[in-house]
């Protein structure tokens, strides 16, 4: 494994994944605006079915269509979170009634377990900035998709550590821009993975 | 009545005489044996399959008498015989009556009177039987006299009839100990009874009641989540649990008497489910037509229903819509099914571009902790988008199995060049063995070569050669170009090398150059020359990388690349926070570590008290069960073999054990399989 943080966004048969392609560069460039972890200048993409995918503390998984994966896609991301690793999915419908929503949470539970809500204490939202609960995104305030502002992430947890993460609120377009545009910004919007990647390294 | 007629009535009256006798002698032989069994088990208990044996041998040993006591007298059939019989008891005949038998004739005989020949008869009759009479008489009075327990334990053993045994009884009321195991109704299993229950396995959902002799007062089962007291029922105490899904010890005490009964789930496996048609994703031109649906479900226990799903994705970008339903659903029982359907792709209304993701699924009848689902792989059939070429949809196909074992030429690259750096270390035969060996890869790459040559054209893939001894096979590049054009009739000049204008050449000299090389190659390792072929092989490389960045296809087009100036990002020389400490993670083995150091206690305890050890060993066990079953499975054979005193098969168990938690020491007297492994 390398010595520094390698954000990896998880490519699966079923669905697009690359659906958010700008927002590896964004958090990696939130990661190292922030904070002195040792961080690589790019992303990486990595099949879930593939024995690479254990390089990677934290991996990203997003999209809009069905999520169903293959066998061997299965088998590894059930490896992957027993050996500590740290999958963070997200609804690029933000839509709880969406096919992504519910093809996505089944494969979970088949996967590794059933996803329970995640308090909003939780020391993820602590592990760096201080949040009080999962920050809004400007999709769910304006009330697209389901019209709901989510109160909570979902989350399944091993011993008190998340394995898997899940968030309805659609941070995959919230966070898919270039990173030369956060200086439109007055509240910069991708602190919050700040916090996802510490945790994914110390907790 | 004629005096033959009264002689054959003697004679019936004889035979009924001999049968009750072999019966009585029979039944006494038999009712012996069971008795002396049920007394030596009120004295020391005997085992359930010895019981078995035993009742058997009572069973056959009494047949063994009555036949033989009617294979002894079986002459009183013949009618000459009890004609001399009587002869002997009345004298006055003067053999009248023997002639009259012999001659069939019985004038020789009239006058005589024939009631002295029945009373003679009835009389020896039951002479005979009163020594059986009385014997069997004195046994069944023994019978009688023991325990109706001690006599069913002899007469009718069964599994779990431990309870009505004479002996044992006393302080300790855990042993003897039987358990009950009901499984749930669903499964259709039958009820099961076990005497003295060290390891039980029963399905989730099974209720399982232990039951031992005396009061219920001060009988407990304790376990990881619960303590549970027993509760009488007439002259016994029972306790019932219910089968969780985690393996669980349960500690049963009375006083300071204490026993372990290790209970370990079975867990109802959800149904597997296999679609068989479609075969593999498509991409149709067009959204018509009827899709032709298949699947096969098995279940462990029974499948309750099955059915075919479906999800309709449209649009792109940002914006998706969705449709979903469901096909062919059925009812089912038993534990295998065969589920088909038809999808009419018109009623779906599709348009270019939308995706139909299909697969099956079946429930099993699991009413307990399910029903447990089992679905199959999702097929995705795509309707192509206008002026999209069907051939950038489908050349993404992951390769066929048969080419999964093909070592890379980058792989055997390396191994040749280790070779070549232990070659001066090594004996020539250990050479020449090795190199073989990379050279038996080196072909299996070049055939693939070949196969992908001739598929790409649309050969058979495996036209090229199918034996390295053929004598049609390709030597050449030129060669396998022509084997290769011939076979599809594609182009009119295929061996057009000058100009290199021929789309055959055009497309496949890469692949051609790699092939000729690894032939090349192939033929140095053959005769143990590493040295020689690595040049070839680095030739294969580089024409397979040629070819490789000559029709990479981005089939998504090529996706951003932003590359984040760290340095600039950090504004370098300022501090901008640090992130909090890291804490290291648990080694990955930690719970073998920890099983290691149990193990290694238990085997310590074995040296003074085998049966602390045993029940150590089975704790361990329970904890193993769910993540390493053949650790699990070594330990409760080391429990038993701990159990019953025998060294010699409780090391072995443990060394197999200790093989699975630590992995077995490796010895290598060659070069290693990949050469890179100093």
């Amino acid at each position: 494994m390398s010595a520094e943080f390698v954000f990896a966004t998880a490519q699966y048969e079923s669905g697009d994944w690359d659906s958010a392609p700008l927002l590896p560069a964004n958090i990696i460039d939130t990661i190292a605006r922030y904070t002195e972890i040792p961080v690589a200048p790019t992303g990486v993409i990595v099949p879930l079915s593939d024995a690479r995918l254990f390089r990677y503390p934290l991996v990203y998984l997003t999209g809009h269509l069905p999520v169903r994966f293959s066998d061997a896609e299965r088998t590894n991301v059930r490896a992957f979170v027993d050996r500590g690793g740290l999958l963070f999915v997200d609804d690029h419908n933000h839509d709880i009634d969406g096919t992504f929503h519910k093809t996505a949470t089944e494969e979970i539970a088949r996967t590794v377990a059933p996803l329970t809500e995640l308090p909003n204490d939780h020391p993820l939202y602590s592990a760096f900035f201080k949040f009080d609960g999962p920050p809004t995104t400007s999709h769910e305030l304006n009330g697209w998709g389901d019209n709901l502002v989510h109160k909570h992430l979902l989350a399944v947890q091993r011993r008190g550590r998340i394995s898997v993460l899940y968030s309805n609120k659609d941070y995959s377009s919230e966070w898919n821009y270039h990173p030369d545009n956060k200086r439109f910004l007055s509240v910069d919007n991708t602190r919050f993975a700040v916090n996802l990647v510490v945790y994914a390294l110390t907790a | 009545m004629s005096a033959l007629d009264r002689l054959r009535r003697v004679r019936a009256v004889l035979i009924v005489g001999v049968v009750l006798r072999a019966v009585l002698w029979g039944t006494f032989v038999a009712i012996s044996i069971i008795a002396t069994v049920a007394i030596a088990d009120a004295i020391t208990p005997i085992g359930l399959t010895l019981r078995i044996l035993l009742r058997a041998i009572a069973i056959v040993g009494g047949l063994a008498v009555g036949f033989t006591f009617l294979w002894r007298d079986r002459r009183v059939r013949e009618l000459d015989r009890v004609a001399l019989w009587i002869e002997e008891r009345v004298p006055s005949l003067a053999f009248a009556l023997v002639t009259a038998v012999e001659m069939s004739d019985s004038t020789f005989v009239v006058g005589v009177r024939s009631s002295d020949w029945t009373t003679l008869a009835w009389r020896r009759g039951f002479s005979r039987l009163a020594a059986p009479l009385a014997a069997l008489l004195a046994a069944s009075v023994v019978l009688l006299a023991l325990p109706s327990g001690a006599v069913a334990r002899a007469g009718r053993p069964r599994p779990g009839d431990s309870l009505a045994r004479t002996s044992g009884t006393g302080a300790n009321r855990i042993e003897p100990l039987v358990a009950e195991v009901r499984p749930p109704v669903y499964s259709g299993q039958r009820r099961q009874e076990i005497d003295e229950p060290r390891d039980v396995r029963a399905l989730v959902g099974s209720v399982i009641t232990l039951r031992g002799r005396g009061d219920a007062n001060g009988v407990v089962a304790t376990t990881s989540a619960d303590t549970i007291r027993a509760a009488s029922d007439a002259d016994r105490w029972q306790i019932t649990l219910r089968v969780s899904a985690r393996p669980v010890a349960i500690r049963l005490t009375d006083g300071r008497h204490v026993r372990i009964v290790a209970v370990e789930p079975i867990v109802d496996a959800p149904p597997q489910v296999a679609l068989t048609r479609p075969v593999h994703d498509t991409v149709l031109r067009t959204p018509s037509g009827r899709l032709p649906l298949a699947a096969e479900a098995t279940d462990d226990y029974g499948i309750a229903s099955a059915s075919f799903e479906y999800i309709v994705s449209s649009g792109e970008g940002e914006t998706f819509t969705f449709k979903s339903g469901v096909l062919g659903a059925v009812r089912a029982s038993g534990k295998q099914l065969q589920l088909a359907a038809t999808l009419s792709l018109d009623s779906l209304h599709l348009k270019p571009g939308d995706i139909v993701h299909l697969r099956a699924v079946a429930h099993d009848a699991n009413d307990v902790g399910g029903p447990g689902l089992g679905v199959s792989d999702t097929r995705a059939i795509r309707i192509a988008r206008a002026g999209e070429y069907d051939s950038v949809a489908v050349d993404a196909a992951a390769p066929p199995d048969a080419q999964q074992d093909v070592i890379s030429e980058r792989m055997l690259i390396m191994l040749a060049e280790a070779l070549e750096k232990q070659r001066p270390r090594l004996a020539h035969d250990s050479v020449l063995h090795e190199s073989q060996a990379i050279a038996a890869d080196q072909k299996k790459l070049r055939r693939a070569i070949g196969d992908v040559v001739f598929t790409r054209l649309g050969g058979v893939p495996t036209g090229e050669e199918h034996t390295d001894d053929s004598p049609e096979r390709a030597k050449t590049m030129q060669d396998m170009l022509a084997r290769a054009d011939s076979a599809t009739n594609r182009s009119v000049d295929p061996v057009d090398f000058e100009g290199g204008e021929s789309p055959v050449v055009a497309v496949n000299k890469p692949l051609l150059e790699a092939y000729n090389a690894m032939w090349d190659a192939s033929t140095a390792l053959e005769l143990g020359e590493p040295d020689t072929a690595l040049p070839h092989m680095r030739r294969a490389l580089a024409a397979i990388q040629q070819a490789r960045q000559a029709e990479r296809l981005y089939l998504r087009g090529a996706p951003a690349s932003v590359v984040i100036d760290i340095d600039k990002v950090r504004l370098k020389g300022k501090d901008k926070g640090a992130s909090s400490a890291r804490r290291p993670e648990m080694p990955i083995d930690s719970a073998a570590s920890l099983r290691a150091v149990r193990l290694d206690r238990a085997i310590e305890v074995a040296r003074t008290n085998s049966s602390a050890a045993a029940d150590s060993l089975l704790l361990l066990r329970i904890d193993a069960l769910a993540d390493a079953p053949t650790f699990a499975s070594a330990l409760a054979d080391a429990a038993a073999a701990v159990r019953r005193g025998d060294g010699a098969a409780a090391t072995n168990a443990l060394a197999r054990a200790r093989r699975v938690l630590v992995g077995s020491p490796v010895a290598r007297d060659s070069l290693s399989r990949w050469g890179i492994i100093p």
